[in-house]
């Protein structure tokens, strides 16, 4: 196995809970110092593939492993957010990041002042000795934040990173979760906010009801799915292309009015030279802008997961 | 190596223990238990008050006795009970006249050795200053009615004739009437002192001979001894040996379910709270289990030694600590060890598989069952340490340890080694599997949400790869 190279590798892993198929066969690897992004609707199986890697779970079958071993061993070089939060709510803050910080393998001398430089950091200043208890929310998701990345870990598992934070604490974390990745660590992180993913990540996997739909290189994810589309943002002018102008460019086979009543979309035929249609269409009218339609992981997210079934599935007695 | 990694993940809850995160697990159990005002006030404290209220009892009732002063009329047929009463009440004022404490009161008193108790009585009373007047119990007593009404008399004590005679009627009694707000304490002795002093009139009357009643009527003493093999004799309490073996079972089952509660709580607050995936990413279960149970064990070490000593204290203060001996103490905390390990798993379990206390509830009422044997079982087994239910309940986890300390502290006989030892094995290896079982549930049961497992879900965990 390359696991000098692989920070995470699953290799036909599954999980039942009863009826329910949680994780089919996955294969999934990770590179060392990448930052993937695993993407799914809820219920798509994520946080049980999650678990699993964190080895807080057990595959029923397949092989697993983390950082060349198993992750009960590598627990001090792995840092995990749940996508539950939770704290001990009558402890302080301070006091909570401490223990974890100590079980994490840190030693006692000078573990107060990093805990103190982290809640500078995450922009949570004098919160040291509040009980947590008394924090909200999105300040309770910051520390539990801080208790996963505090000491320093060679990989990163974030469940549900940004979910119910506030945009301006949201992108304090993106911050943060960039620099973290430029200092060389491998980060994989769930979500399903693909706007952040598509932001953040090298690359992407999509899952749904258990099983793994997409896996790639973002650029690759969205060129590959990239509409085969031309976008046209028209001059406001008395003299505007009509549809059924655009419509006669040789390649075109429709136009479609956007969003954006000002846009004109001409989904071009499988044979039809892109760059040759934009040429005509710039000959037959005057416009602002004209560009490939490029795909969104939004889009892509939508497509796949509906071509795939959707993603209702029966609930059952599964770990939190 | 991708196998190994495989093999590594299933073959156990995390395979290895770091002990540097067992004792951090464990000292902040500790810390988060014992430094807070409930566990000071509730299970330290609280039995610290009682015991010293207890304890001071004695002090503080015999130092305070009762001042009673006034006139009580005696209503009799001749005068001879209030003759015996006033005798009474009189010997107490010369004691005090001539310096003599209530000690002097009880050794003198008229029926000291006929009813001890009322000399007893007497002798805490020491500022008894009563008249008494006779009067015949056939006059016309309105008057002496409305005095005690009017709270100028202290009493009216009326003894009808026929209570002196031989054959007096069972159903007859004497009547006393007092003011509303006299004392319950001087209305029982004056009470006490009237039927007393009834006994002695009638026995006069009769030509009798009190002394010689006296010494008839007194009953001897009892000591017993334990003869041993080698022919020395033993002294044996036989109040003590009853309460001894009991207040060590009870020691024992407080110090270890309280701990083993708290167990049960944190479990489903970790779990509630959903702190219990955090701990998990920096812990293994086993870690975590672990240094719970050690955590509290500390817990339930700190309660044991505090009234434990507080106990030793009380005997070493009665100079009877030769009642337990060194070698009762040790093995009593081998039996304990035992016990807590066994309570705390089950506790452990329970809280690890459920969400909520009322969950818990009906998990842990079947083993609440089997834990209160020992205490439905208590006088049954003391009385017989050797005997049959106690041999067989001894050998039985998880209420095995709890029934031993009874049989080893009760026991007027040795019991038989080979059982010592025999419950020993049975019960540690009860322990290790209640432990393992523990374990297995735990590292399933912390992560699973909805409703609670049927018993034999639980098993399937216990059982699961």
């Amino acid at each position: 196995m390359s696991g000098s190279r692989l920070a995470v590798e699953l290799r036909g892993v599954g999980k039942r809970f009863g009826a329910v198929e949680a994780v089919k066969s996955l294969d999934l690897t990770v590179s060392r110092g990448s930052l993937v992004g695993l993407l799914g609707p809820n219920g798509a199986g994520k946080s049980t593939a999650i678990r699993m890697i964190m080895s807080l779970i057990r595959p029923d079958e397949g092989e697993l492993s983390v950082l060349g071993g198993d992750a009960l061993d590598m627990k001090d070089r792995i840092g995990y957010l749940p996508e539950e939060r939770g704290l001990y709510r009558r402890m302080r803050v301070g006091e909570f990041l401490v223990y974890i910080g100590r079980l994490k393998g840190l030693p006692a001398a000078g573990l107060s002042e990093r805990v103190a430089r982290w809640l500078e950091r995450i922009e949570l200043r004098g919160v040291f000795k509040s009980r947590c208890q008394e924090l909200s929310k999105g300040m309770q998701q910051k520390v539990q934040f801080i208790a996963s990345v505090l000491h320093e870990p060679d990989l990163i598992v974030l469940d549900e990173p940004f979910s119910g934070l506030d945009p301006v604490n949201a992108r304090v974390l993106l911050k943060i979760v960039k620099d973290l990745h430029s200092e060389g660590r491998t980060i994989l992180f769930s979500t399903h906010q693909m706007a952040q993913a598509e932001q953040l990540c090298d690359r992407v996997v999509l899952i749904n009801r258990g099983e793994k739909i997409l896996d790639g290189a973002t650029s690759a994810v969205l060129e590959s799915h990239a509409p085969r589309a031309i976008e046209i943002e028209m001059e406001i002018t008395g003299d505007n292309a009509t549809p059924e102008r655009l419509a006669q460019i040789q390649g075109v086979r429709g136009v479609r009015v956007a969003e954006d009543p000002r846009v004109r979309i001409l989904d071009l035929a499988d044979t039809a030279d892109a760059r040759k249609v934009m040429a005509l269409a710039l000959e037959a009218t005057p416009c602002r802008r004209i560009e490939m339609a490029r795909a969104t992981l939004d889009d892509v997210f939508v497509r796949l997961v509906t071509d795939h079934g959707g993603h209702a599935r029966a609930p059952a007695r599964v770990p939190a | 190596m991708m196998e190994n990694a495989t093999r590594a993940i299933t073959s156990a809850s995390g395979s290895g223990v770091r002990l540097s995160r067992v004792l951090t697990i464990a000292w902040r159990e500790f810390r988060h238990t014992v430094f807070t005002k409930g566990f000071i006030i509730g299970a330290l404290a609280f039995p610290m008050v009682m015991f010293g209220v207890i304890g001071l009892m004695p002090f503080l009732l015999s130092d305070r006795p009762t001042p009673v002063h006034g006139t009580l009329v005696v209503a009799d047929e001749d005068g001879s009970v209030a003759e015996a009463m006033e005798s009474a009440f009189a010997m107490d004022r010369t004691d005090r006249a001539t310096g003599g404490g209530p000690a002097d009161a009880h050794t003198r008193g008229p029926f000291e050795e006929f009813d001890p108790d009322a000399a007893d009585a007497l002798a805490h009373l020491a500022r008894v200053n009563i008249t008494v007047k006779r009067v015949d119990i056939k006059d016309d007593l309105t008057a002496h009615r409305t005095q005690v009404q009017a709270g100028e008399l202290l009493g009216l004590v009326e003894v009808p004739a026929a209570l002196l005679s031989k054959a007096s009627p069972e159903d007859l009694a004497i009547t006393l009437l007092v003011p509303t707000d006299s004392p319950a304490k001087t209305t029982a002795l004056i009470e006490r002192v009237a039927r007393d002093a009834t006994v002695v009139a009638r026995v006069e009357r009769h030509g009798g001979d009190l002394a010689a009643t006296r010494a008839l009527l007194r009953r001897p003493e009892a000591s017993t001894s334990r003869l041993s093999d080698e022919g020395d004799a033993a002294r044996e309490d036989t109040k003590f040996r009853f309460i001894l073996p009991g207040a060590f079972m009870m020691l024992m089952w407080i110090a270890a379910f309280t701990s083993a509660n708290q167990l049960l709580t944190t479990t489903i607050e970790e779990k509630s709270s959903k702190v219990i995936e955090v701990l998990l990413s920096a812990a293994s279960p086993l870690e975590l289990l672990t240094g719970k149970i050690l955590g509290q064990s500390a817990v339930s070490a700190l309660m044991l030694s505090t009234y434990g000593v507080a106990g030793l204290f009380g005997l070493a203060l009665a100079a009877m600590t030769d009642l337990v001996p060194l070698s009762t103490i040790l093995l009593f905390l081998v039996w304990f060890v035992m016990g807590y390990l066994m309570v705390a798993a089950i506790m452990t379990a329970v809280g690890s598989a459920v969400s909520d206390l009322r969950e818990a509830q009906s998990l842990v009422q079947p083993a609440m069952i089997v834990m209160m044997v020992p205490l439905i079982l208590w006088l049954p087994i003391t009385e017989n340490p050797t005997g049959w239910l106690a041999t067989i309940a001894g050998f039985i986890p998880p209420c095995g340890p709890f029934v031993m300390v009874l049989r080893t502290t009760g026991a007027v006989e040795p019991i038989p080694a080979w059982q010592v030892v025999a419950a020993l094995g049975v019960n540690a290896a009860g322990t290790l599997l209640l432990v393992w079982a523990a374990a297995r549930i735990f590292r399933v049961g912390v992560l699973m949400q909805g409703k609670p497992p049927s018993p034999r879900e639980l098993i399937r965990w216990a059982r699961a790869r």
